[in-house]
């Protein structure tokens, strides 16, 4: 059941390209409140560039799904700029949001609907063309070996699969920008090296890709940038080593102990005190 | 095509697509619970009320349940689908693609209209085959009708929008949606009734809808239609603008 690698096309570019010195997100003072008075965003700056793998790792509550549903429009910012490729995600949202997909970190596939009708429907939602749904779902199904599946309905599929199709629906309308919520939480590590693979293949294809995720090792195998946030403030950025260096360790999990007040968590630590 | 048509087409496809997955309960419930109200109004009750204001009883019956069908069928599924795909998170696919506020407005409100055209249309031919049911002024049936359709169309949407739980939508279609159809006159005329259950029935705006189906079908009518169009077109207006605000603000949609 490996995934195929995705198929190669000429013209239009099938993930994407970088667009120049346009950065694929660029975000300004963003502030997001809550109703409830929760202060999620407390001014957030950040920039990733066209074509970059980028990881956000913070703690559980840090931001980085608040930070997510702003760019994506799913929540509403308080202040503060969202631009995808130039275009504002707020008051242009048609262009923004036409270049980015989104896996969330919920598995949030709809349950009346079979696999390739969820394809179909969302390749809809963006304005592509019938045939083109048509071909573009068959090639992800095959992707994501969920062809055979493709008739059944989506709350039948098992995690894995389920977290196949949410991927497949993300890529479905080509986004130039990807964003990643956690999406190998809860899938066995075959199918956790088999989605690397594949996202690093689409990265190198073009594609610029937002990552959140828990997994230290996969950020660090996968983000050439890497940004900490915290308390809904980015923290620190850079590349895995640079952040090493800042918080004076030498893993890029030590560093991020050393942002959530854990050291002595450090797996240095453990050995020492089993030694 | 345009992006705008197709993103349209895919939003209101995948909302009739809801429906018709599980046509046995939502076209095929509905029909049967109006098949039953035909025969025990019609057959049982009917043989005791020879006619009302000139007409047999059940064809004074049928325009009322016509719209009813369509009303309930309307707000039932909208209710449904929204929070359901709420529920599920599901939304958040509609909601994060380029469709326009107004685009997903009209989609989702007219998944419901589509199911009680269906199921209005249907009630119609089968009360055919069984009665003989004039049609006297088309030019007020079918815009009346239309109007009733999208008003709880649009209801629907508001409700399933507010909801949090299951439990929000159920409330309102069983302690006010249907109290207000069965209190608005559809089994009966409420010049039958006594002070002051008649004047209580001019409140209810169910009794102005169901008397501009009555007078399209019958050509009999206890409110003014003129009136009564006006009104109902005024309440679907603001309605549809009350909506299309939630829908641009996010609230209960967008965090």
């Amino acid at each position: 059941m490996a995934l195929q690698p995705p198929p190669h096309e000429a013209a239009p570019p099938q993930f994407g390209a970088p667009s120049g010195s346009v950065p694929a997100l660029q975000i300004t003072d963003l502030e997001k409140s809550y109703p409830t008075g929760t202060k999620a965003l407390k001014g957030v700056s950040l920039e990733i560039p066209a074509g970059s793998f980028f990881g956000l790792l913070g703690p559980n509550g840090a931001g980085k799904s608040t930070l997510i549903h702003c760019t994506t429009g799913l929540a509403m910012p308080t202040s503060g700029s969202i631009r995808v490729f130039g275009h504002d995600a707020v008051s242009h949202y048609t262009e923004a949001r036409k270049a980015v997909g989104l896996a969330p970190q919920d598995l949030n596939l709809d349950h009346f609907l079979t696999l390739e009708e969820t394809l179909d429907f969302h390749g809809g939602y963006f304005g592509m063309r019938k045939k083109d749904r048509k071909e573009r779902a068959a090639e992800l199904l095959d992707a994501f070996s969920l062809t055979a599946k493709k008739d059944d309905r989506a709350n039948t599929l098992s995690g894995g699969m389920k977290r196949r199709l949410i991927l497949a629906r993300a890529l479905m309308h080509r986004p130039r920008f990807l964003i990643l919520d956690e999406p190998t939480a809860g899938v066995d590590v075959e199918l956790r090296l088999e989605l690397w693979q594949y996202v690093k293949r689409v990265n190198e294809e073009g594609t610029t890709i937002l990552l959140t995720t828990h997994y230290l090792e996969e950020a660090e195998q996968l983000c050439d940038q890497i940004a900490f946030i915290n308390d809904g403030q980015i923290v620190a950025q850079g590349t895995s080593g640079d952040l090493a260096k800042e918080y004076g360790v030498t893993t890029l999990e030590d560093a991020y102990l050393e942002l959530v007040g854990r050291k002595e968590l450090s797996r240095a630590t453990l050995g020492e005190d089993v030694a | 095509m345009t992006e705008g048509q197709i993103r349209f087409l895919a939003l209101l496809s995948r909302e009739t697509s809801r429906f018709w997955k599980i046509k046995r309960q939502t076209l095929g419930a509905p029909l049967l619970e109006t098949f039953l109200y035909i025969s025990v109004f019609g057959a049982a009750l009917g043989s005791r009320i020879n006619t009302l204001h000139g007409f047999d009883y059940v064809v004074f019956v049928v325009p009322g349940l016509i719209m009813m069908a369509w009303a309930i069928n309307a707000f039932s599924n909208n209710s449904s689908s929204i929070l359901q795909q709420k529920f599920q998170r599901a939304i958040d696919d509609q909601l994060s693609s380029p469709a326009s506020p107004l685009e997903l407005l009209l989609a989702f409100s007219l998944g419901g209209f589509v199911r009680g055209l269906i199921i209005s249309t249907l009630t119609f031919l089968c009360s055919s085959l069984l009665i003989d049911l004039p049609i006297e002024h088309p030019l007020v049936l079918i815009p009346a009708l239309f109007l009733v359709g999208f008003f709880f169309s649009q209801l629907g949407v508001l409700v399933g929008v507010r909801a949090v739980q299951f439990d929000d939508v159920s409330f309102a279609q069983t302690f006010i949606l249907t109290p207000l159809i069965f209190l608005g006159g559809v089994f009966y005329s409420s010049s039958l009734l006594p002070e002051p259950y008649q004047t209580l029935t001019h409140l209810n705006p169910v009794y102005y809808m169901i008397n501009l189906v009555r007078y399209g079908f019958l050509g009999y009518t206890e409110a003014d239609v003129a009136l009564s169009l006006g009104i109902l077109t005024l309440a679907v207006g603001l309605l549809f603008a009350l909506n299309l605000r939630l829908f641009k603000t996010g609230y209960r949609l967008r965090a």
